[in-house]
């Protein structure tokens, strides 16, 4: 009898498995996005700690059976008050000063913790899985006729499904709900007659990290309990988020499973793409529906924002020429290949300026280009045997290309939905940096050849390299000047101050953007190939998300929207990163300090704050401010 | 008209001053409701009457002077602690949650005390809302809003209003109907602020008028005084 069962179908049973493994996988994506839908629909927050917290959650179940011999059952509702209650010290600390602030600025904040609890269970755990055991009364499966199921897998489905149900129950149906609901319609006037807001609103982030926690503890017995499973899940729920549509909580369950059972049906069919088919299911979606499925209004989301930047486009010449010179110096006093790195990064960092300094467009996954046109280089160089000038050149054209296909879906969105289509567009660039035949893998693009710039440069002289890396930098700054002071930065930085107004004196302000984008992935893409020069090497980490939030992280630090500032921030983290190498994890979590700090106090950036205080002195002296000054300080006061 | 010597006003403003971002709104507001009384805020549009609504529910971001409610001081209190204290808000455009259906609405304020009317006795002065009570917000007319919009102020207990122009927008068969609902408020000795451009609809229920321009009160005109004074109202009110 089984073995009959066994014999004749083969593919149906091994489909099957993979539809349930799909079916598990869509339980966590469905509780994590339904827990984003909550926490943002009455805080405006993306939470972006979100998969952190559910690996704190897996963390706190092995934890309490590890030192506690507290088991399974208890877990399931001690963790998600540990978690969640945990999570209420963080609302009232950090992320309720970000409520009146634009969303971008919590998605920053979020991503600094993030950073700060990935590192520290990094230090504390290193990379490797811990196993948590099965509770015993669940262990074996069952015989449903067409496939085994185990009962573990079994209970996941049933208890996810049900805790989505009642907390659709809760929202939709009950007077907590309905004063849930009110308050993420207005919450002035919900609080004014008479509800608890800012208690409603820190309960509600609890409960959106608890359920999170939740679905850490039912994760922990199925996959291994280890720092890096809150990154890994992150990025494909924000996909599965802006499939759904972010105003529907029903949307985000239906979604959440569906895309699990989508993503197990493609790991049966054809395997490699089973990690990419959510992204293209939402490139797709965005096409053709850009609200998402269950998107209440169609089109734009109601709270259209950008984080607005300084306004600058002056540029001290003084100043100018002394950092020349002290560039020109520079190599006789630092490590060359330091000050070119910081270089290359600097380039990446003036493409993210562009973008959202001066276009207001946050895009999450900027690495896209920089990575992308460095596999590009290196392939070009190694394999194709181009010289270094053409390989750059192909490196450009990778950005750009990458730009206009990255633009043209991720503007059909704005604000944070941009921030997370344009996050998971460069995840699936990242998958097939991983798969694809030519990229080489865990291992990368290795040894490419520096070679003979224009046939006669020897480029493998460190000195002669780093002079060329100069160049190559200054070229790309002062297009990078000349974009920001053309007649189009002047109609692009209209369009982030003001697009419906922009739309109104006739721009079609999505060419504008597009364009942009394109501009800023062939400057990206300069960095990107020149660094493949320098290092002779392309690797996952240059697509890895962890650099488009390192390269966020240069522009913040250094002054959005200023000229000057991206470049020192380039160099403070380069030289954070190298100096504080032997930290290990540790340089995350102070990446993560930074980033909270400067959402919270800091928001001009070392340069912006630089001018604004240079603007007091100017103005106590009594001398009219310059006009970048004066824009700064009313841009200063909106952010106030 | 003063408030009469030796009955402390429910309600006590002095010099109530508020903005928005760098505007001064309000400059220096004074006024008094005493218990039981019907008191508008008649003057012309951004004359700052919603702003003083605000500012008394503790929604402005800024604001200064103090605001004395059954005797102590509420300004600077969060809203929802306002609210709780008795006061009770409908704003401009009644702020029905269109989310919400019209039974949701009606029970989403939180009740504090003795309720003014009972729910059954709500839904017998607003017939249009028992059958619509399955209707989302959105769904509901502007008259079935103003009323949802009252109704649902007066289960919570609280026994002072502020209105936001509840005739805005509405069809004089409607006006009437809520005329009719605010004076039998009053007669239940309730306490109501009332804003209003509609002046000829106020004289039928209010006590005491305060006439607002550009962010101060210009006037103050006892409703006795009103026929006399017409001409010297419409030209406040006057384009």
């Amino acid at each position: 009898m089984f073995e009959w069962i066994d014999v004749s179908i083969p593919t149906g049973a091994a489909l099957y498995s993979q539809l349930l493994i799909g079916l598990i996988n869509g339980a966590f994506y469905a509780l994590l996005s339904l827990g984003l839908a909550i926490i943002f629909g009455l805080l405006g927050v993306i939470n972006f700690a979100h998969g952190a917290q559910y690996m704190v959650g897996a963390f706190c179940a092995w934890a309490l059976l590890h030192y506690a011999g507290i088991g399974y059952w208890p877990a399931l509702l001690l963790v998600p008050l540990i978690v969640g209650g945990l999570s209420i010290i963080i609302e009232r600390t950090l992320i309720r000063h970000t409520y009146k602030l634009d969303h971008a600025y919590s998605l920053l904040l979020t991503f600094g913790l993030l950073l700060i609890i990935e590192g520290v269970f990094r230090q504390a755990f290193g990379t490797f899985g811990q196993p948590y055991a099965m509770p015993s009364s669940l262990t074996g499966a069952t015989n449903m006729g067409f496939m085994y199921l185990p009962n573990y897998r079994g209970w996941v489905l049933v208890a996810s499904l049900t805790i989505c149900l009642v907390t659709w129950y809760a929202i939709e149906r009950t007077q907590l709900g309905s004063q849930m609901r009110a308050a993420t319609e207005n919450a002035k006037l919900t609080q004014a007659l008479g509800v608890n807001v800012p208690v409603l609103m820190m309960l509600t982030y609890a409960g959106g990290v608890g359920l999170a926690a939740l679905a850490g503890v039912m994760a922990a017995p199925i996959y291994q309990v280890s720092p890096m499973m809150g990154a890994e899940i992150i990025i494909v729920v924000f996909a599965v988020v802006v499939i759904g549509g972010m105003g529907s909580i029903m949307g985000s369950i239906v979604s959440g499973f569906a895309l699990g059972l989508i993503e197990g049906l493609t790991k049966a069919i054809y395997p490699p793409a089973s990690s990419l088919i959510i992204f293209v299911a939402m490139a797709i979606i965005l096409l053709i529906r850009p609200a998402g499925l269950f998107g209440r209004s169609q089109g734009v989301p109601a709270a259209v924002s950008v984080v607005r930047g300084g306004a600058d486009t002056s540029i001290n010449p003084w100043l100018s020429t002394a950092l020349l010179f002290l560039a020109i110096v520079a190599p006789f006093f630092f490590y060359p290949v330091f000050l070119m790195k910081a270089l290359c990064f600097a380039l990446f960092a003036c493409s993210f300026n562009l973008v959202l300094g001066y276009g207001g467009l946050l895009s999450f996954g900027h690495t896209a280009f920089f990575g992308g046109s460095a596999y590009v280089a290196a392939h070009a160089m190694k394999v194709w045997g181009f010289p270094p000038e053409l390989g750059i050149l192909a490196g450009v054209a990778t950005g750009a290309t990458l730009g206009v296909i990255i633009g043209s879906i991720a503007i059909r969105r704005q604000g944070i939905y941009l921030a997370m289509v344009t996050m998971a567009l460069a995840q699936m660039l990242y998958f097939v940096a991983v798969q694809a035949p030519f990229t080489g893998g865990e291992d990368g693009i290795q040894s490419v050849p520096r070679g003979m710039l224009f046939g006669f440069i020897d480029l493998n002289d460190r000195l002669t390299l780093y002079y060329v890396v100069l160049a190559i930098f200054l070229i790309g700054f002062a297009a990078f000047v000349r974009i920001i002071t053309s007649p189009y930065g002047h109609a692009l930085k209209a369009i982030r101050e003001n697009e419906a107004r922009a739309v109104s004196l006739g721009f079609r302000t999505n060419s504008f953007k597009l364009i942009c984008f394109v501009l800023a992935g062939a400057l990206a893409g300069l960095g990107g190939s020149t660094k493949v020069i320098v290092f002779g090497i392309a690797s996952l980490t240059d697509v890895h998300f962890a650099m488009s939030g390192e390269v966020i992280l240069m522009v913040l630090l250094g002054g959005l929207g200023t000229v000057l500032g991206p470049i020192f921030g380039a160099f403070a983290i380069i030289a954070m990163e190298s100096y504080l190498q032997a930290y290990g994890a540790w340089i995350k979590v102070i990446q993560g300090v930074i980033f909270i700090v400067i959402v919270l106090v800091f928001r001009q950036g070392i340069v912006g704050e630089f001018d604004r205080i240079a603007g007091w002195g100017r103005r106590l002296m009594g001398r009219s401010p310059s006009k970048g000054v004066q824009a700064r300080d009313a841009s200063a006061g909106a952010h106030n | 008209m003063q408030p009469e010597a030796g009955t402390a006003p429910m309600l006590c403003v002095r010099d109530l001053e508020a903005w928005y971002d760098e505007s001064y709104v309000l400059q220096g507001i004074d006024l008094d409701v005493r218990e039981g009384e019907v008191v508008t805020l008649l003057g012309r549009n951004g004359a700052g009457k919603s702003t003083t609504l605000k500012s008394i529910m503790g929604m402005m971001d800024r604001c200064a002077g103090t605001i004395t409610f059954k005797g102590s001081d509420i300004r600077g209190a969060a809203s929802h602690r306002i609210a709780l204290a008795g006061i009770g808000y409908c704003p401009e455009e009644r702020g029905i949650f269109s989310s919400l259906t019209v039974a949701e609405n009606m029970i989403l304020p939180p009740r504090f005390g003795d309720p003014a009317l009972s729910l059954e006795r709500i839904y017998e002065l607003f017939p249009n809302l028992l059958a619509r009570r399955a209707s989302f917000g959105s769904k509901l007319s502007g008259g079935e809003q103003q009323m949802l919009a009252i109704g649902r102020l007066l289960r919570t207990g609280a026994r002072f209003l502020l209105l936001d122009e509840p005739t805005e927008g509405l069809a004089p068969v409607i006006v009437e109907q809520i005329g009719r609902v605010i004076l039998e408020l009053k007669r239940a000795g309730l306490t109501i602020l009332l804003v209003e451009q509609n002046f000829v609809f106020v004289s039928q229920m209010a006590d005491r008028h305060y006439v607002m321009e550009d962010g101060k009160i210009v006037d103050v005109i006892a409703n006795d005084r009103v026929q006399a004074e017409e001409g010297k109202i419409r030209k406040y009110l006057g384009v």
